[in-house]
């Protein structure tokens, strides 16, 4: 391993770095990105250079509120976004019919080509060092993590080191009865790892996530599938993308039946999760097909969505029937399959169980409480998904990087972006099965559209530093672009004279009182193509700033304005509720307070919250401890006035 | 870890009294009865003792000692019903406090079990209401809340809101399994159902209020109607000053009796009339006052004068109010009507049913009704009701789900604040028990 390393980098014993980075999935590679970015000197330490970025399940980035990860990962100067739109080959916003805020932007990719642009990506970056070993150990100093030590016994060291290893502590995979060790398929477990973490005091849990067989595609008889076509205009993720240059292709549907499930429930007993092999929880909203059909009973079909991998990969992946049956079975499934009668499987489903840390044991800026300088982020974390990882990695490599330059912690809101309601939700409420975003989860939902992101997190990144010229150029003139037109939409209003009823009548719209164009986006009968056809004469501002906005961008502004009753709405609830978010709780806090009861106090003083609104979220807290607290820190701000100063 | 203190109060009133009880309450209660009474009796079983201190006996009682967590409080509780002497009692404390506990802070008992859970805030707030009732029908309808009733009712709306909530969430996040979570026409169903019911949660209150409060009815009339006379009579004693000089009662004098099952307060006033002495002026327009904020007007009319158009505008300025108009001195002239006489007793009888009629059908609460009775509660089931109506128009509007369940969410945690919020993983727990979702 150590001479594979030696290619790019050649250390000495005393080598030294600002951030470690270990593993290059996605929320690695978002670290490493932005740490270098920062002007940090990382290493990435990576069991197979070759597998950084890769796609170990489903071929697809974004999806229903993971897309608004990407985006706020693009808005905030990360790499997601880029690389899915330069490996994308079927791009689709879901949920086009319903308002922006939980329309998601999702694209089926080329697994090779997008693990080579996140390579190509980190490539550019000159701050990075590849390091291909095994970690052995972290070392720790007397307060704070120093390094690690790697399996050929070299130290590395480094102010603050980011673990992101994934499914690959102690991980094990199942295929019927066969048990291997091993993170993804043909690769290594981390079998040392675990051990360092829980001698830094940390409790580690099991988890399990699987993965469906995949199929020849030359085996597939399409005719028998329903075709499912993505949107005629690609739209792209990232601001910095001007067209998507990949051909774009079809994805089909199939469905199990009654044959297939009969199957299944007669071979239960050799499912892992079913014999009693596996004991570590899975999710329960992708559940494996054995799963399905026994908590299901009365389904008589399960939609299975067969997406390619690659423009030119020989397989297909069974999006719908993750599973861990024995080979056989897999077989007999797949074949019963229209379609797939006579299909070959490239690689059976198989099932991994993994070692991973409660979060509740971190930090709001993902760093393990007690230990400074050392970061979790992804799958280690407890969570499902590429995006959820990215996410995570990004805000880890941000607070990485403000430790090392002895900056403020970066905590976004549960208003302000969906990785902050993650974080938020994943240090305070814990996870028992992994943790996936739903638009559901954020309570502040509309405020946190695809179509505000860059208003609200580049100028955040931009303070960071971690924005490169470009990006924020354009972000700069969308948002600039945007509130102009919505300003003028605003600010033009129209008079019932007979002139502009005249043209008005003409598009379809009735005008009877003088009224706002921002108020006759309000109607239902109101489309903006129609009202640009007739306005310009009238509104040449107006419509020429309408007109200098993309399609996305002309979206964002027209439903800004059509739902602006409903978004002043909840920005007045998040507004009620961020008193009790500044409300600040210090990390030393004693919970013994007079009055509150044992098992307040536990859950107090182990998820540690650092403000009052956290506190309010913990499982279990009554209105009645809540109210206990704020007297008691009114108490104490009326003592010790300096105390109360904002972090 | 914060450790709990003992508490120890005079459970009763403190005064002389055949029986009386102290409580306490804390980890130590147990300890300081053994203490007191040399050994410590077997749990939730009343045990005859003496209690000592030093040696010295303080009286006998009858202990019981609850174990945490099956007490009111959820901590260790002990009861002692003693001799009711106030020396007697002073003693236990006393000797209690030696022992490690303090003097409990008023409610704290009620506060530990809400804090441990053994009640939630509205049947901590029905128990000050049990506490307080000065009617049986009051102590009636605060027991059905302390034993849930009016929480239950919440958490079931609660119930039915989750589920069109997780239902409209699934359709959002899960769009993409061909499901249809709910339709449009159900969702509207249940939340119509669910505004009904906390329509009918809303009216208690005013009922709620009378219940707790009590009601006020003024009596007004010109001078020498016989007002005070109707007072004295209700009360049963020479309560207000009577003369047959017009405009005797210059201030307004009050008495409360029970009828219809809740305390109705009576208020005599000063005699309506044009040309008053100044003193009189005053106690006119605080009858008027009166009347404004009263529940119900009686309205008294000398049957031997008949009703003039002053007594006409008087009433005609009262619309909106509960007015009834009664006749009196029936005895003397033809009446009409509610007609009385409080020389002879007639038309009282009918009167005091005609009033028990009010306020039982627009007043008490139906008995097996929860009941919402303080501004706490009022403004929680108003939020509900506003949030409620607003996702119907919603619905009404087609609006999409994301802006429905805005309204829904205002609404759900509007109840939580009665009993307890609604937490987003409830809602995906739903969603994940009734669907397969799958991709």
């Amino acid at each position: 391993m150590t001479t594979d390393a030696a290619r790019c980098f050649t250390w000495n014993m005393s080598s030294q770095f600002d951030i470690i980075v270990i593993g290059g999935g996605h929320a690695g590679a978002e670290a490493a990105r932005v740490c270098a970015r920062g002007g940090a000197r990382v290493a990435m330490i990576t069991m197979m250079r070759d597998a950084i970025g890769r796609m170990s399940c489903n071929p697809a980035i974004g999806g229903l509120a993971k897309g608004n990860l990407v985006k706020e990962i693009d808005a905030l100067g990360g790499l997601m976004g880029e690389a899915a739109d330069r490996a994308g080959i079927q791009f689709k916003v879901l949920n086009r019919s319903k308002g922006p805020a939980v329309q998601g932007p999702r694209a089926q990719c080329d697994k090779e080509i997008y693990s080579r642009a996140v390579q190509d990506i980190l490539a550019a970056e000159s701050n990075i060092t590849f390091v291909e070993s095994a970690v052995q150990a972290l070392l720790f100093g007397s307060s704070a993590l120093t390094g690690l030590r790697l399996t050929d016994g070299t130290e590395l060291r480094a102010r603050a080191t980011i673990v992101t290893t994934g499914t690959f502590l102690r991980a094990l995979m199942h295929s019927g009865e066969v048990k291997t060790a091993g993170g993804r398929f043909g690769e290594p477990s981390a079998e040392t790892l675990s051990d360092s973490l829980r001698a830094a005091g940390l409790e580690l849990g099991r988890l399990k996530t699987g993965t469906p067989p995949r199929i020849e595609r030359t085996s597939v008889d399409f005719s028998l599938l329903t075709e499912a076509r993505g949107d005629a205009e690609p739209r792209a993720f990232s601001i910095l993308t001007d067209r998507i240059a990949l051909p774009q292709v079809l994805c089909h549907v199939t469905y199990t039946g009654a044959f297939a499930h009969e199957l299944i429930r007669a071979n239960l007993h050799r499912a892992p999760m079913y014999s009693g092999q596996i004991r570590a929880t899975g999710p329960r909203y992708c559940p494996s097909i054995e799963d399905k059909v026994v908590r299901f009973a009365d389904k008589d079909r399960h939609q299975i969505f067969v997406e390619p991998e690659g423009l030119d990969h020989p397989w297909l992946y069974m999006n719908g029937i993750s599973t861990s049956l024995p080979a056989d079975v897999q077989d007999a499934l797949v074949h019963s399959l229209p379609g797939f009668a006579h299909a070959r499987i490239g690689r059976y489903g198989y099932a991994v169980e993994y070692d991973f840390v409660n979060p509740q044991q971190l930090d709001a800026t993902l760093q393990v409480r007690g230990v400074a300088g050392l970061f979790l982020a992804g799958q280690i974390n407890g969570t499902s998904g590429y995006e959820e990882a990215a996410a995570q990695g990004l805000m880890a490599g941000i607070n990485a990087l403000q430790y090392v330059r002895g900056g403020d912690p970066v905590v976004l809101r549960r208003d302000e972006a969906y990785a902050g309601v993650m974080i938020d939700d994943l240090v305070t409420l814990g996870t028992e099965e992994p943790y996936r975003m739903f638009t559901s989860r954020a309570e502040h939902r509309l405020l946190l559209g695809c179509d505000s992101v860059y208003e609200r997190l580049t100028p955040i990144a931009e303070s960071l530093g971690i924005v490169d010229d470009e990006r924020r150029r354009r972000a700069e003139s969308r948002v600039t672009r945007m509130h102009r037109a919505k300003t003028l939409a605003l600010e033009t209003s129209l008079t019932p004279d007979r002139a502009t009823q005249e043209w008005m009548g003409a598009a379809g719209f009735e005008l009877t009182a003088k009224t706002s164009v921002a108020k006759l986006v309000q109607r239902a009968e109101f489309h903006v193509e129609h009202f640009l056809a007739v306005a310009a004469p009238a509104f040449p501002a107006l419509t020429s700033a309408l007109t200098a906005l993309s399609a996305e961008e002309l979206e964002g502004v027209t439903s800004a304005l059509r739902y602006s009753g409903y978004i002043e709405r909840q920005q007045r609830e998040a507004s009620r509720s961020a008193g009790d978010e500044q409300t600040r709780l210090s990390a030393e806090m004693s919970y013994a307070l007079p009055g509150l009861s044992r098992e307040v106090v536990e859950k107090l003083s182990s998820v540690r919250p650092s403000s009052l609104g956290q506190a309010s979220r913990i499982p279990g807290m009554t209105p009645a401890a809540i109210a206990i607290l704020r007297m008691h820190l009114r108490r104490k701000s009326a003592e010790t006035p300096a105390e109360h100063a904002p972090v | 870890m914060s450790e709990l203190d003992t508490i120890v109060a005079p459970a009763t009133p403190v005064g002389r009294s055949a029986l009386a009880v102290v409580r306490i309450d804390g980890p130590l209660s147990g300890q300081i009865l053994a203490t007191l009474s040399g050994s410590l009796p077997e749990e939730r079983k009343a045990a005859f003792t003496r209690i000592r201190q030093g040696g010295e006996p303080i009286d006998e009682c009858v202990a019981i000692f609850y174990k945490a967590p099956r007490s009111f409080t959820g901590n260790d509780l002990v009861e002692l019903m003693l001799h009711g002497s106030p020396v007697i009692i002073e003693r236990v404390i006393v000797a209690a406090r030696q022992l490690g506990a303090r003097i409990a802070e008023p409610g704290e008992f009620t506060e530990r079990a809400v804090l441990n859970g053994k009640l939630d805030l509205v049947q901590a707030e029905s128990i000050a209401d049990l506490v307080d009732a000065r009617t049986s029908l009051q102590a009636k309808l605060s027991l059905l809340n302390v034993e849930g009733r009016l929480s239950r009712t919440c958490a079931s709306i609660r119930e039915s809101l989750l589920h069109v909530i997780s239902r409209l969430e699934a359709a959002l996040d899960f769009s993409e399994e061909g499901y249809e979570f709910i339709t449009r026409a159900d969702a509207r169903m249940r939340l119509e159902a669910a505004l009904a019911e906390i329509r009918a949660v809303a009216d208690t209150y005013e009922r709620g209020r009378a219940t707790r409060a009590g009601i006020t009815a003024v009596i007004l009339g010109q001078p020498n109607a016989g007002k005070s006379t109707l007072l004295n009579t209700l009360v049963g004693s020479e309560r207000a000053i009577v003369t047959p000089i017009p405009g005797t009662t210059r201030d307004i004098v009050r008495e409360t009796i029970e009828i219809g099952g809740l305390p109705m307060t009576f208020l005599d006033t000063a005699g309506l009339r044009e040309h008053a002495d100044l003193v009189e002026e005053i106690g006119i327009r605080r009858a008027r006052d009166a009347s404004r904020s009263a529940d119900i007007v009686l309205y008294l009319i000398d049957a031997t004068r008949g009703a003039d158009a002053y007594d006409e505008a008087e009433i005609a300025a009262l619309a909106g109010r509960h007015v009834v108009v009664v006749q009196t001195k029936r005895d003397l002239a033809a009446s009409s009507g509610l007609a009385i006489s409080a020389a002879t007793g007639e038309g009282m009888r009918e009167l005091i049913a005609h009033l028990d009629a009010i306020v039982r059908e627009r007043f008490a609460v139906p008995e097996a009704s929860p009941s919402i009775v303080n501004e706490r509660q009022r403004a929680a089931v108003a939020e509900c009701e506003s949030g409620l109506s607003a996702a119907l128009d919603s619905i009404a509007g087609n609006a999409d789900e994301q802006f429905i369940v805005v309204d829904l969410y205002r609404a759900a945690n509007a109840l939580g604040t009665l009993t307890g919020a609604v937490s987003r993983d409830d809602v995906l727990r739903e969603i994940f028990s009734k669907f397969c979702i799958g991709k």
